[in-house]
């Protein structure tokens, strides 16, 4: 198991140089194309949780301390992971000429789209710090765990995605499911809802998924200014560990086929 | 000659051997193939969808899914460094295949490939370019996915500018590029490159009379620093006279081997062409 890592972790290094420059090169088109360029990473998240504290306060009525921030802070790692999944879906098939001529390895552009991603997420945590201080929430030093709590999200989100990318070339109907599955996970997560609104019998099954760990102690450094569990830390490292390996492996044994049907 | 090491940052293919030293490859051949083979599977039903994989299984697959059909068949030659290596053979033959197995984007199904050196193709011009970048950036790019970092790069920038001609349009995105400006820094960034190994696939249309004189100019410059080129082409006139030897497939088998003179005659035969039909 640990070869398998190792390799890809030591592949993914030797093209750190197009890694950077592609990142470069998606920031660049991202915020020279549109008028707003950066600000609209910001408004994006800003928007989503204007709307958010107005339908909980005003039409579902719960009323919770600082809304605000405590959406935001799950919000962003979660859509770190479903934008990174769902671009980097059809990457593969999209770079098929590509593949065709320089042999590359076949999830390079999955890491560049969530590298990119990762500077996207990053950008958008300036308006999280900005909303915390404008609604004078404590901004705790516990903040300062986040890249941390970053790793074992990066190696989840890049899995799924490659995961997504190979049933893509096989199945086409990959796109529908995973918008359906986005979806559904993101209603399931406690993203929009404290963990504590869920009822213990469902709450046993909601929390086998590893994201759900994941986002409610990156919530947790920034809304509650709660130092993060070490043994939740290890315990989602692990699991991201072991879904990269088995992502990996399926990938690898794709691979080979891959030509032929792209 | 390239050491080991460079070999290695060029090439990501784990079987690019080259065993000089301990014998299993001859240090005059650039690329040998031995027995290769490659099966393609037909799909009777292609790009499945969900619903018929899950009618596939109940149906426990009375019908075989996909039959084989071999584009490669126990395909052996090797190439000597140096060399200008033609292969020739009608549309169908296995010439696009086998550029791809050599080029170490398909793995074949059987046999084995040895190459010494690195090894990059021209096969389409500028696939990798990224159409919302300019000139300059793009040959970064391409130059990072064969891992070379950009300062590797920034001193050959004039140097490809100028191969391509493209002096005024540097800065401009290559979606305004007209065709041939297109191909040009296409084919002046894979040139760049400069592999041990070039595989060619029918790319002298490029530009006019005048630049295609200039990419034959390169080719020459390169043979002549010891290197070797892998041609796919249907251009028999340039086989007979440029090549140093060609081999000519039929239906994925080697049909002959050796002087390109007699390969041509051989295409061009009544008999190699009904063999087909």
């Amino acid at each position: 198991m640990p070869r398998l890592l190792i390799d890809f972790f030591a592949q993914a290094y030797s093209y750190r140089h197009y890694l950077v420059q592609s990142v470069r090169r998606d920031l660049a088109k991202k915020y020279k194309r549109s008028s707003l360029g950066y600000v609209w990473t910001m408004l994006h998240p800003l928007a989503m949780m204007l709307i958010m504290s107005f339908v909980m306060s005003h039409v579902v009525r719960v009323q919770m301390k600082d809304y605000a921030v405590f959406f935001l802070a799950a919000v962003l790692p979660w859509n770190y992971f479903n934008s990174t999944s769902m671009m980097s879906l059809n990457s593969i098939r999209a770079n098929a000429k590509l593949f065709s001529q320089i042999p590359i390895p076949k999830y390079l552009f999955i890491l560049s789209i969530s590298a990119s991603n990762l500077v996207n997420f990053l950008l958008a945590l300036v308006p999280l710090v900005l909303v915390m201080a404008i609604t004078g929430k404590e901004i705790s030093p516990t903040i300062l765990f986040f890249p941390f709590l970053l790793l074992p999200l990066y190696i989840i989100t890049i899995s799924v995605a490659m995961l997504l990318a190979v049933s893509n070339i096989f199945f086409e109907d990959t796109l529908h499911l995973a918008e359906v599955g986005m979806q559904a996970m993101y209603f399931l997560l406690p993203i929009i809802y404290p963990p504590s609104m869920i009822p213990d019998r469902v709450s046993n099954i909601l929390s086998l998924n590893p994201l759900f760990f994941q986002i409610q102690s990156i919530r947790n450094i920034f809304y509650l200014g709660e130092m993060p569990n070490l043994f939740f830390f290890f315990l989602n490292l692990g699991v991201a560990l072991v879904v990269l390996f088995f992502a990996l492996k399926i990938f690898k044994r794709a691979e080979d086929k891959l030509l032929y049907f792209i | 000659m390239l050491s080991q090491s460079d070999i290695n940052k060029v090439s990501v293919r784990a079987d690019l051997d080259c065993k000089v030293g301990k014998d299993p490859m001859d240090s005059s051949l650039a690329v040998s193939v031995n027995n290769v083979t490659v099966s393609y599977r037909r799909y009777h039903q292609p790009a499945s969808s969900l619903k018929e994989s899950v009618i596939r299984i109940f149906k426990r697959r009375k019908t075989p899914r996909y039959s084989q059909f071999n584009a490669l068949e126990d395909v052996s030659f090797s190439v000597k460094k140096g060399e200008i290596f033609a292969i020739i053979g009608s549309n169908g033959c296995g010439k696009s295949t086998l550029l791809k197995v050599l080029a170490g984007v398909l793995t074949p199904s059987a046999g084995k490939i040895s190459a010494c050196g690195s090894i990059a193709s021209l096969i389409e011009l500028g696939a990798g370019f990224d159409s919302e970048l300019t000139a300059i950036e793009n040959i970064f790019l391409h130059a990072a996915l064969h891992r070379k970092p950009k300062k590797a790069v920034e001193s050959k920038i004039s140097k490809i500018i100028d191969f391509a001609e493209l002096h005024d349009f540097a800065d401009t995105p290559v979606k305004y590029y007209s065709s041939g400006m297109y191909a040009r820094l296409g084919f002046a960034v894979a040139i760049d490159i400069d592999p041990d190994i070039l595989l060619v696939d029918e790319i002298l249309a490029v530009g006019d009379d005048r630049f295609q004189e200039k990419c034959k100019q390169a080719f020459r410059d390169f043979i002549l620093r010891g290197k070797t080129i892998i041609w796919v082409t249907h251009n028999m006139g340039f086989v007979a006279e440029q090549a140093h030897r060609a081999l000519l497939l039929q239906k994925g088998r080697v049909l002959y081997m050796g002087d390109p003179k007699e390969a041509v005659k051989l295409y061009l035969d009544p008999s190699y062409q009904t063999a087909l039909a």
